[in-house]
C-alpha cells in the first residue's frame, strides 16, 4: 500500500541538516500505523514525503501502486486529493467557511456535483457527531469539534489513507481520547489505512503497530501487542 | 536612527517588491505633481520668455486686443514727449516643414533701437543700412538656428506659404544664436512691418507698438500718457502683462491640472498608506519584541515616521526625475493643443524643472509620505506586546473603526450637503466638495466590505471554493484591502468625472453645432479655424458670391479684446443674414427683438458663459475697448455660444468696422445653392484662390470633426488619467495579494493539501485581484458620479461658465470595465505564481 525505498531528506542551507537518513518501510493495506520519536527525529518529516506534500533527497515512495517521485505536481497532488486525507495538528481548517464549507471542500475540488456533497458533507459530519453544527464557522466551535471537522475533511472522498499529525497535539486528554477513538473506529468501519504521527506513547500504543524514529533513522518498528510485552 | 539601521533596513531588503510599490506610489504622486506643472509652466514661460525676448528693451506695448489697429496710432505715440522709441510690430506664426517659424514684422529703421539683431559677420549692414532691406520687400532675417535646419545662407531663398499664395524670400541676414534669435526654439525671422501686413492680410493695421521710454520717465508715467492720450480702446502695458493673459486664457488647463496632480498625491498618500499598513501588520511580532524589549510608543511611531520620511525623500527625487520624463512626453501635446484651442503658437523647446517647483515636489512627496505613514505608524505604537505574536486577527478591521468612519461619513455628506445648499459662493461650494469626497474616503472600507458580500454569492454559485475563498480573503482582511481599493475608486472617480463632463461638452457642443454650424462650407486663410496669423480681404467675400453655386457668403472675424482686464472673443458679422439661417434659442432674451437691434448696431448678444462667469445680464451695458475709444454696448440677451472658452459676443460687422477700421475676416460661412454640388463649389473656390492665397475650404462635415477632435484633444487628459487609475490598480493590486499570500500561506497550502490542483490555487487569486478590481470599479463609477456632479458646478461657475446636463459617461464606463478587471487579473499572474510555487510543508507550518 505504502512503500519506501532507500528514502532520505536533507534539507539544503547554509549547513545541510540530515532529517531523514535512507530508510526502508512499507505499510500494508487498512493497517493503523503509529510513528513516534522526539522532537526533530524526522517523524513530520516522513509524514510528508509520504503525504507527497515534499520531495525525498534520494529515494522511492510508492502510494497505492502510484511511484511519486515521477509525478509532476498537479498529478500529486491528483494522488492526495483520491488517495489520502490529512489532519493536522492545528487543524488547518478554513476560518471564513462554515463547516459544512470546509468538509465540501475538497468534493468541490474533485467537481462532484452539488447535490451529492452535500449528501456526502452531511453525512460525515453526522458520522463525526457534529450534525448540528454544520453552519458554524470553525472560530464557534472546541478545539475537539474542530478536529472532528478535519477528520471529517480528510474522510470526504473516501481516502484509502489517512494521514494524521499530531491529531491529538492540540486537545486536552480527554478530548484527545474522544478523537482517538474516533479515528479509530472509522480505521475499523471504513478499513482505512491510517499513519498517524505522535510524539505520545498512550496515542501510539492505540494504534497496530508502532514505528519509532531516533535522528532520521527508524530505531524500531514493532506490532503494538509485542512492544506492550517488552 | 540606529533602529532605522537595525530593524527598517533589513525588512526592506527582504521585502524588495514592496518597497519598491511604496516608493512607486510616492514617484507615481510626484512625477505626475511635478510633470503637469512643470509641462504647464515651461508653456507659460516659454510664452513669457518669447515675449520679454522680442519686447527687448520695450518697456511698454501698446495694443487693441487681438483686432490690431490702424497706422495712424504710431504718428500719436510717437509724437509724445514721453517716448524715446515706438516700434510697430506684427506677430505671426507659419508651418514649415522645420516647425512653426514665428514671423515678426518690423520697420527696420527705427527698430533696432528696441531690440539687437546680432547679425552673422557682414550681415550687419542690413542693420546698419536698412533701406537696402527696406527696398526689396522679399528680404527677410532669419535665426541662425532656422537657417542651419534649413540649409539656409545669406542670399539663400525660403519659400514660404502666405496670403497671396507661395512666396519666395530672400534671406539678407543671420542672426547669431544669442538672444532675440533664440526665442521660439530658435525658429524666428523677421520681415519688414509693411510687407508683413501683405503676406499676412492685416491690410494698414499694426499687431501692436513696442514702446522705448525717454530718460527720466518711470514706466508707471509713460503708461498713463499713452493712455490718456490713446483712449481706453488700447491696452498700454508691460511686456510681462501678456505672459498674465496667456495665463489667463489657458486658466482652464491649469486648474485640470491641479486638480488631477491633487488627486495623483492623494492616490500615493493611500498606496503608502496600504504598503505601511501592510509592513506594521506583517512586523507586528517584531514591534512586540521592541516594546517587551522597552522601546517607547514614540520610538515605534519615531520610526516608522523615520521609514517614511526615508522612502518620501527617495520617492520624491525619483519622482522628480520622473515628472521630468512626463514633462517632456506632455509639453509637445499641450502646445500643439494650446495653439489649435487658443491660436497662440508657444515653443517649449528647453524644459526643466524650476529649483523651487523640484524642492516644492521634495516636500509635497515627503509630506505626502508622512500623512500615509501617519496612521500606520500611529497602529504601530499602539501594538500590544502581549498581543503581538497572536496573529490571523490583525487585518481585521474592527466594527467600533467602522462605525466611527460611517458616522464620520455621514457627518461629512450632511456638511457637504449643508454648505452646497447654503450658498452659491466659492467658500461654501469648495469645502462642500472637499466634504463630499471626504465622506467618499472614509465610507470606502465599508463599502468595500458590502460589496464584497454582494459579491460572495455570485463568485461561489459560479467557483465555490475559488470564488468563495477570494470574496473571502476580502472581507475577513478589509485593512488589507480597502485602501487599494479607495486609491481605485478615486483614480477611476477622476477619470469618470472627466469623462462625463467631456460627454456633456460633446452632447452640448454637438447641440450647438447643429443650431449653428450649418453653413456647407467654410473657407479658412489657416489650417487650424482658431488660428489668426492670416485673414482674408473684405474683397473676397464680393467674389466669391459671384462663383457659380454659391447662394450666400458670410464673413465672419474674430479677435479677443480686453474687457475688464479679461480677454473675451468678439465675433463680428452680419447678424441679420446669420439670423435668417440660424435659429438659436436665447437664454436670456427674445430672439426676434435681440437679433433686430444688434444687426441695427444697437447692442451686443454675449455668450451665456461669459454671463455667467462675469455676472453679465440682458440690460447691461458693455463696455468695449477699440481703437476709436470705449464702445458702451447695451447687452441684448444671451445664448449658449462656444466660441471661446473665456466668453464671446456678437456685433454687427458694420459697427466693428466702423469701430475698429477692420473689415477683414477670419472665416467665411458659404451656402451653397440647391442642386449644386457642395464638392464641386468647393474644388472651384480652391481653383480659383490656391494658387494665390493660403486657403482651406472645410465641409460642414469637416469642421464639425475639427471642433470635436479639437475637444477630444482638450480632453486627452481623461486618458492620462485613466492611465494613471491602472497603475494604481496594478500597484495597489499587486500590494494587497503579495500581503493577502503571505497572510493566507496556510490557507492555500490547505488548499493544495487537500488536492487543490496548481490552477485551483492561481484562480483563488485571480479572482481575488478581479473582485478587487470589480469593487473598485464599482465604487470608482458611483463616485465619479459623483464627481460629475461637482465638475459641472465647477465648469459652471469658475472655468467655462457652461451650463452643461449632467450626463453619464456610459461608453467611457463600459470601456473601462474590462481594462479594469484585465489590468487586476495581469496584476495577479505573479502573486499567483509565487503562491502556487511556495512550499506545501512550510505553508502548512506557517503562523
Amino acid at each position: 500500500m505504502i512503500g519506501l525505498h532507500r528514502v532520505s531528506k536533507v534539507f539544503a542551507g547554509k549547513r545541510d541538516v540530515t532529517a531523514l537518513h535512507p530508510l526502508d518501510l512499507r505499510i500494508p493495506k487498512g493497517e493503523m500505523v503509529a510513528i513516534t520519536g522526539a522532537s526533530g527525529s524526522g517523524k513530520s518529516t516522513l509524514l510528508n514525503l509520504i503525504g507527497g506534500l515534499d520531495h525525498p533527497t534520494t529515494g522511492a515512495i510508492s502510494v497505492d501502486g502510484r511511484e511519486l517521485g515521477s509525478l509532476s505536481d498537479d498529478e500529486l497532488t491528483r494522488v492526495r486529493r483520491d488517495k489520502i486525507g490529512f489532519v493536522f495538528q492545528f487543524f488547518n481548517l478554513l476560518p471564513s467557511l462554515s463547516c459544512l464549507e470546509n468538509v465540501s471542500l475538497p468534493l468541490h475540488l474533485r467537481g462532484w456535483p452539488r447535490q451529492q456533497i452535500h449528501e456526502r458533507t452531511t453525512e460525515l459530519l453526522n458520522l463525526v457527531g457534529l450534525g448540528k453544527r454544520m453552519e458554524h464557522l470553525p472560530d464557534e466551535l472546541s478545539g475537539g469539534e474542530r478536529q472532528r471537522v478535519a477528520i471529517a475533511r480528510a474522510l470526504s472522498v473516501y481516502p484509502p489513507i489517512l494521514l494524521a499529525d499530531e491529531p491529538t497535539g492540540n486537545l486536552d486528554s480527554a478530548t484527545g481520547v474522544e478523537i482517538l477513538s474516533l479515528i479509530k473506529d472509522l480505521h475499523r468501519r471504513l478499513g482505512t489505512t491510517v499513519l498517524m504521527v505522535t510524539h505520545d506513547m498512550s496515542v501510539a500504543r492505540a494504534c497496530e503497530r508502532i514505528v519509532q524514529l531516533k535522528d532520521g533513522v527508524i530505531v524500531s518498528d514493532a506490532r503494538v501487542e509485542s512492544q506492550a510485552a517488552t | 536612527m540606529k533602529l532605522l539601521n537595525l530593524l527598517s533596513w533589513p525588512y526592506v531588503r527582504k521585502h524588495k517588491l514592496r518597497t519598491l510599490l511604496t516608493l512607486a506610489g510616492i514617484v507615481l504622486g510626484v512625477a505626475v505633481f511635478t510633470g503637469m506643472h512643470t509641462a504647464n509652466l515651461t508653456m507659460q514661460s516659454a510664452f513669457q520668455r518669447t515675449v520679454d525676448r522680442i519686447a527687448g528693451k520695450a518697456q511698454l506695448q501698446v495694443s487693441a486686443g487681438e483686432t490690431g489697429f490702424p497706422e495712424d496710432v504710431l504718428e500719436r505715440v510717437q509724437s509724445l514727449r514721453e517716448v524715446s522709441a515706438a516700434a510697430p510690430v506684427i506677430e505671426a506664426a507659419l508651418a514649415t516643414p522645420q516647425g512653426t517659424l514665428l514671423v515678426l514684422g518690423v520697420d527696420m529703421t527705427g527698430d533696432s533701437s528696441l531690440r539687437e539683431y546680432n547679425l552673422e559677420g557682414d550681415d550687419e549692414d542690413v542693420i546698419d543700412d536698412p533701406l537696402i532691406f527696406l527696398a526689396q520687400p522679399d528680404s527677410m532675417i532669419v535665426s541662425k538656428q532656422f537657417a542651419a535646419r534649413s540649409g539656409l545662407g545669406r542670399g539663400s531663398k525660403l519659400a514660404l506659404k502666405t496670403m497671396g499664395g507661395q512666396k519666395t524670400f530672400i534671406v539678407r541676414g543671420v542672426m547669431k544664436a544669442t538672444g532675440l534669435a533664440t526665442v521660439f526654439g530658435g525658429n524666428l525671422a523677421i520681415m519688414d512691418i509693411y510687407a508683413a501686413q501683405a503676406v499676412f492680410g492685416r491690410g494698414r493695421l499694426f499687431d501692436r507698438i513696442d514702446v522705448g521710454l525717454s530718460e527720466g520717465v518711470s514706466v508707471r508715467e509713460g503708461a498713463a500718457k499713452l493712455q490718456a492720450l490713446l483712449g481706453p480702446g488700447f491696452q498700454v502695458e508691460q511686456p510681462q502683462s501678456r505672459g498674465a493673459h496667456f495665463e489667463s486664457m489657458a486658466r482652464g488647463l491649469t486648474v485640470s491640472i491641479n486638480l488631477a496632480s491633487l488627486f495623483a498625491l492623494l492616490i500615493g498618500v493611500f498606496i503608502i498608506y496600504n504598503s505601511f499598513s501592510i509592513a506594521i501588520t506583517q512586523r507586528r511580532g517584531e514591534i512586540g519584541v521592541l516594546r517587551a524589549l522597552g522601546a517607547s510608543r514614540g520610538q515605534v511611531r519615531g520610526l516608522f515616521l523615520l521609514e517614511s520620511v526615508v522612502l518620501g525623500v527617495a520617492g520624491s527625487l525619483l519622482g522628480v526625475a520622473a515628472g521630468l520624463a512626463l514633462a517632456r512626453g506632455v509639453v509637445p501635446g499641450l502646445a500643439a493643443t494650446l495653439q489649435d484651442v487658443f491660436g497662440h503658437a508657444v515653443s517649449a523647446s528647453d524644459i526643466t524643472i524650476s529649483p523651487p517647483l523640484a524642492a516644492f515636489s521634495v516636500f509635497i512627496g515627503v509630506m505626502a509620505s508622512l500623512v500615509g505613514g501617519y496612521i500606520p505608524a500611529r497602529s504601530a505604537a499602539s501594538v500590544d506586546p502581549v498581543k503581538a505574536l497572536q496573529k490571523g486577527r490583525n487585518q481585521v478591521l474592527s466594527e467600533g473603526e467602522n462605525r466611527w468612519r460611517r458616522r464620520a461619513a455621514l457627518i461629512c455628506i450632511a456638511l457637504s450637503a449643508a454648505l452646497i445648499g447654503f450658498g452659491d459662493a466659492n467658500a461654501y461650494f469648495y469645502p462642500g466638495y472637499l466634504s463630499g469626497i471626504a465622506s467618499l474616503i472614509l465610507l470606502s472600507p465599508s463599502m468595500a466590505m458590502w460589496l464584497a458580500r454582494a459579491l460572495r454569492p455570485v463568485l461561489k454559485t459560479v467557483w465555490p471554493v475559488e470564488g468563495a475563498l477570494a470574496a473571502d480573503s476580502l472581507i475577513q482582511a478589509p485593512r488589507r484591502t480597502s485602501a487599494t481599493v479607495t486609491a481605485l475608486m478615486l483614480s477611476l472617480a477622476l477619470a469618470v468625472g472627466f469623462a462625463g463632463v467631456s460627454r456633456g461638452i460633446y452632447d452640448s457642443l454637438i447641440e450647438w453645432m447643429r443650431h449653428t454650424l450649418n453653413p456647407d462650407l467654410y473657407v479658412s486663410p489657416s489650417r487650424s479655424i482658431t488660428a489668426k496669423t492670416f485673414r482674408f480681404p473684405a474683397s473676397m467675400a464680393g467674389e466669391l458670391r459671384s462663383l457659380e453655386g454659391v447662394e450666400e457668403v458670410q464673413p465672419v472675424r474674430n479677435a479677443r479684446v480686453m474687457i475688464g482686464g479679461e480677454p473675451v472673443m468678439a465675433v463680428s458679422l452680419d447678424i441679420g443674414a446669420i439670423a435668417r439661417r440660424v435659429r438659436v434659442k436665447p437664454v436670456e432674451g427674445d430672439r426676434d427683438e435681440m437679433v433686430r437691434l444688434a444687426s441695427e448696431g444697437q447692442g451686443v448678444i454675449i455668450s451665456d458663459n461669459l454671463s455667467l462667469m462675469r455676472g453679465i445680464h440682458r440690460g447691461d451695458i458693455l463696455e468695449i475697448p477699440s481703437p476709436r475709444g470705449l464702445l458702451k454696448l447695451p447687452v441684448l440677451g444671451s445664448s449658449v455660444d462656444y466660441s471661446d472658452q473665456q466668453g464671446s459676443f456678437l456685433i454687427d460687422s458694420k459697427l466693428f468696422q466702423r469701430y475698429w477700421g477692420d473689415d477683414t475676416a477670419n472665416l467665411f460661412r458659404i451656402h451653397v445653392k440647391t442642386g449644386y454640388s457642395r464638392e464641386k463649389v468647393r474644388q472651384r473656390i480652391l481653383k480659383k484662390w490656391s494658387g494665390s492665397h493660403e486657403i482651406f475650404v472645410y465641409t460642414n462635415e469637416g469642421i464639425r470633426d475639427y471642433i470635436l477632435n479639437l475637444t477630444g484633444q482638450w480632453f486627452g487628459l481623461t486618458y492620462i488619467q485613466l492611465a494613471v487609475a491602472l497603475i494604481v490598480a496594478i500597484l495597489g493590486i499587486v500590494n494587497t495579494l503579495t500581503v493577502s499570500i503571505t497572510d493566507r500561506r496556510r490557507e492555500l497550502g490547505v488548499l493544495q493539501a487537500v488536492g487543490g490542483l496548481r490552477n485551483q490555487v492561481r484562480r483563488t487569486i485571480w479572482l481575488e485581484a478581479v473582485s478587487i478590481g470589480v469593487v473598485g470599479l464599482v465604487m470608482g463609477a458611483g463616485a465619479g458620479l459623483v464627481m460629475i456632479y461637482f465638475n459641472l458646478h465647477m465648469l459652471h461657475r469658475d472655468l467655462g461658465g457652461l451650463r452643461l446636463d449632467f450626463t453619464v459617461p456610459y461608453a467611457f464606463m463600459a470601456a473601462m470595465t474590462p481594462v479594469v478587471i484585465l489590468c487586476s487579473f495581469i496584476s495577479a499572474l505573479w502573486p499567483a505564481e509565487s503562491a502556487v510555487r511556495a512550499s506545501l510543508v512550510e505553508s502548512l507550518e506557517y503562523e
